[in-house]
């Protein structure tokens, strides 16, 4: 009797160790290292909601091919050492299937070759790691660096007498790239490059470095780089009275609001359709952002929808990989997302290809300013 | 603007900023004075000065100066806290120095992360408090704020060495930096001493955030640097001496301006390391010569 009655025990183990088994397989794990802390915190929180946002979504339909979506975040405190870190802990304690993370690019290209060891496929906020075997693995929703730089030359030489400009960039990888496309391209656009600065994501005055541009005859500053130091130079370009335009990457717009009520009419940056989606012409991809806009609106308000759209990306291009090879295997994915081309975003269309991992190709984006509290493409 | 020009503009910024750095290392020096611990907490007085009087300007609808006010009650307070929760049970332990300098730093990032979990990330900024535009010389532009920013630096150090040399709680304090166990003897509470050096480096701290936000941000991470320039600026003033450490927040912000003026801005941090460095192997006692 006793006997039996330790039989039943351990078949009852071994079917509710079974049924646990088969639930932890049937939830497909997506990985975020994100800086939710540090100079990235403001856009890699609005990166892991989108992509947490999207997951919803698909689970509130069913999941993907009838398995549902699960996301496993984690801090990296927008430090490439710590990415690492948090990278490893998802790989092995996690198990997770697939990476949508954010914007830490020395993070994420830290990481990199350890996730490809792992066969796991990332789908980046950032740029592509530098190493060609490392991008086999790695893909972006981020548009070409050249991209933000060249919207805002055309911006300078359309609308503005401006023929000088000064560079102002933080360390980044992203920053330093966009940095050599400024130099590069610049004559393209009939403008010239007078000074180069660089700034630390916390260095608490960048008069100094202003003063050169100036001296240096600069009509306008190009700001490269995320954080609060837009607001600084914001301040530091008030306290020199100087009369430089000062022009941004893109960036959350809750760190703008305050740089224009600095400088006013004197402040452009680079804004996504996303961010002035009211004021975009219809089409294909006004349809898209309002797709995702109508379930983020609904959760987040009018909080900036901007990076949040793209993390929303990545998972709609994971779904599409997965459903066009039926397999939810990393090599699979890594191959299928390879032949994603028209794909309609909410940042622009996607074309990759194996020698494509960086889908976008068309600049979506816009110059816009804030007037009187509201955003406006600029004129 | 010529070159003239381009390094007066940049010995201003260089001033400005250093008069902060310089604040914060009184700050330091007042701690260490009392007690002998480099307290690392002092970055988040930094960030509660500017933060505290935007939180209570935005949220509670608080006139500039009353918020201001506020925040440096709040701040003093926090160092209180800081002192009677952090620093005082290992005291009374008798803790290694090293463990109660690292208690401050933990300190520092439980600070850190309320501010975080209480407000929000994003950057802050405080009006100027002059809003009125740059006074230009000759091509070089003097802003308001950082005029501020040195009459009110000035005027600080001032009123503490008054504070120091003709109150009896000043010069209360005095004694327990020279002789703990003496001035403990003389009936002096000790203990109570601390906790005011606590107090008045947390509103030193403050009042340097405060002067500081309106030139550029605030947030809940923005304390560290600034605690290491601090730090900095007290070794090379002759750490625990309070106008040695304004001094050496000048020199510091001077020599980390003409760095960035003569060889970039990659080499601002190159140059105020290698000042530290020079001052602990030519004159490790500082500009005006250590306490101990």
């Amino acid at each position: 009797m006793f006997h039996m009655r330790n039989q039943f025990f351990a078949g009852m183990v071994s079917v509710l160790a079974m049924a646990g088994a088969a639930q932890a397989e049937d939830i497909y794990k997506i990985g975020i290292s994100a800086g939710l802390t540090g100079y990235a915190a403001t856009v890699d929180r609005a990166w892991s909601d989108g992509v947490q946002t999207a997951v919803d979504v698909l689970n509130a339909k069913g999941g993907i091919m009838g398995r549902k979506l699960e996301v496993v975040v984690e801090d990296n405190r927008s430090n490439p050492q710590e990415a690492v870190t948090v990278y490893r802990k998802m790989v092995s304690s996690d198990g997770v299937n697939i990476f949508s993370s954010g914007c830490v690019s020395a993070g994420n290209a830290a990481a990199a070759p350890m996730v490809a060891k792992s066969e796991i496929p990332m789908i980046l906020c950032s740029i592509l790691p530098k190493q060609e075997r490392d991008v086999v693995w790695a893909f972006t929703t981020l548009p070409p660096a050249g991209f933000e730089i060249e919207k805002r030359f055309e911006y300078l030489r359309d609308k503005t007498q401006i023929r000088k400009v000064g560079v102002l960039h933080d360390p980044t990888p992203y920053a330093l790239l966009q940095k050599d496309v400024a130099e590069k391209v610049a004559e393209k656009f009939g403008i010239e490059v007078v000074a180069v600065e660089a700034y630390k994501q916390d260095d608490a005055d960048l008069s100094v470095q202003l003063s050169k541009m100036q001296a240096a005859g600069a009509g306008a500053v190009m700001k490269i780089g995320l954080g609060g130091t837009t607001l600084t130079a914001a301040k530091n370009l008030k306290q020199l009275g100087s009369d430089m335009l000062l022009l941004t990457s893109l960036e959350d717009l809750a760190v703008f609001k305050p740089v224009a009520e600095v400088l006013g009419d004197k402040f452009f940056f680079v804004a996504s359709p996303s961010q002035v989606f009211e004021a975009y012409p219809d089409g294909p991809l006004k349809q898209a952002i309002g797709q995702f806009l109508q379930p983020w609106r609904e959760k987040f308000g009018d909080r900036d929808p901007n990076w949040a759209s793209r993390g929303w990306d990545s998972i709609m291009l994971t779904a599409a990989a997965i459903e066009k090879g039926q397999s939810f295997e990393g090599p699979a994915v890594r191959e299928n997302l390879e032949k994603i081309t028209g794909f309609q975003g909410t940042t622009g269309t996607y074309d990759f290809a194996p020698d494509k991992h960086q889908g976008i190709s068309t600049n979506p984006f816009v110059v816009a300013q804030i007037i009187d509290g509201q955003v406006r493409i600029a004129q | 603007m010529d070159n003239m020009h381009l390094v007066l503009q940049s010995l201003i910024s260089g001033i400005s900023i250093g008069c902060v750095y310089g604040l914060i290392g009184i700050g330091f020096c007042v701690i260490y004075n009392a007690s002998g611990i480099v307290n690392f907490a002092q970055g988040a007085f930094v960030m509660l000065g500017g933060m505290v009087t935007y939180v209570l300007i935005e949220r509670f609808q608080m006139p500039y100066v009353v918020a201001a006010l506020g925040a440096i009650v709040v701040t003093g307070f926090v160092g209180a806290c800081v002192e009677r929760l952090v620093v005082r049970p290992l005291w009374n332990r008798s803790a290694p120095m090293f463990v109660m300098i690292l208690a401050t730093l933990a300190a520092q990032i439980v600070i850190e992360r309320l501010t975080y979990i209480l407000v929000d990330d994003q950057p802050k900024t405080l009006p100027a408090f002059s809003d009125l535009p740059p006074i230009m010389l000759g091509g070089v532009a003097i802003n308001f704020q950082s005029l501020w920013i040195m009459a009110g630096s000035v005027l600080i150090v001032v009123a503490l060495g008054l504070f120091f040399k003709t109150t009896r709680t000043g010069k209360a304090m005095r004694a327990v930096s020279i002789n703990a166990e003496a001035a403990a003897l003389q009936g002096i509470p000790v203990s109570l001493m601390l906790t005011l050096a606590f107090v008045l480096s947390a509103m030193l701290g403050a009042l340097a955030g405060i002067l500081l936000t309106p030139t550029q941000y605030t947030a809940f991470n923005m304390g560290v640097p600034f605690a290491i320039s601090g730090f900095i600026a007290a070794i090379i003033g002759g750490f625990g001496r309070p106008l040695g450490a304004f001094l050496g927040g000048i020199a510091l912000g001077l020599i980390q301006a003409m760095a960035i003026l003569g060889l970039g801005a990659g080499f601002k941090n190159v140059a105020a390391l290698s000042l530290l460095l020079l001052f602990l192997f030519v004159r490790p006692s500082g500009l005006l010569g250590s306490t101990r």
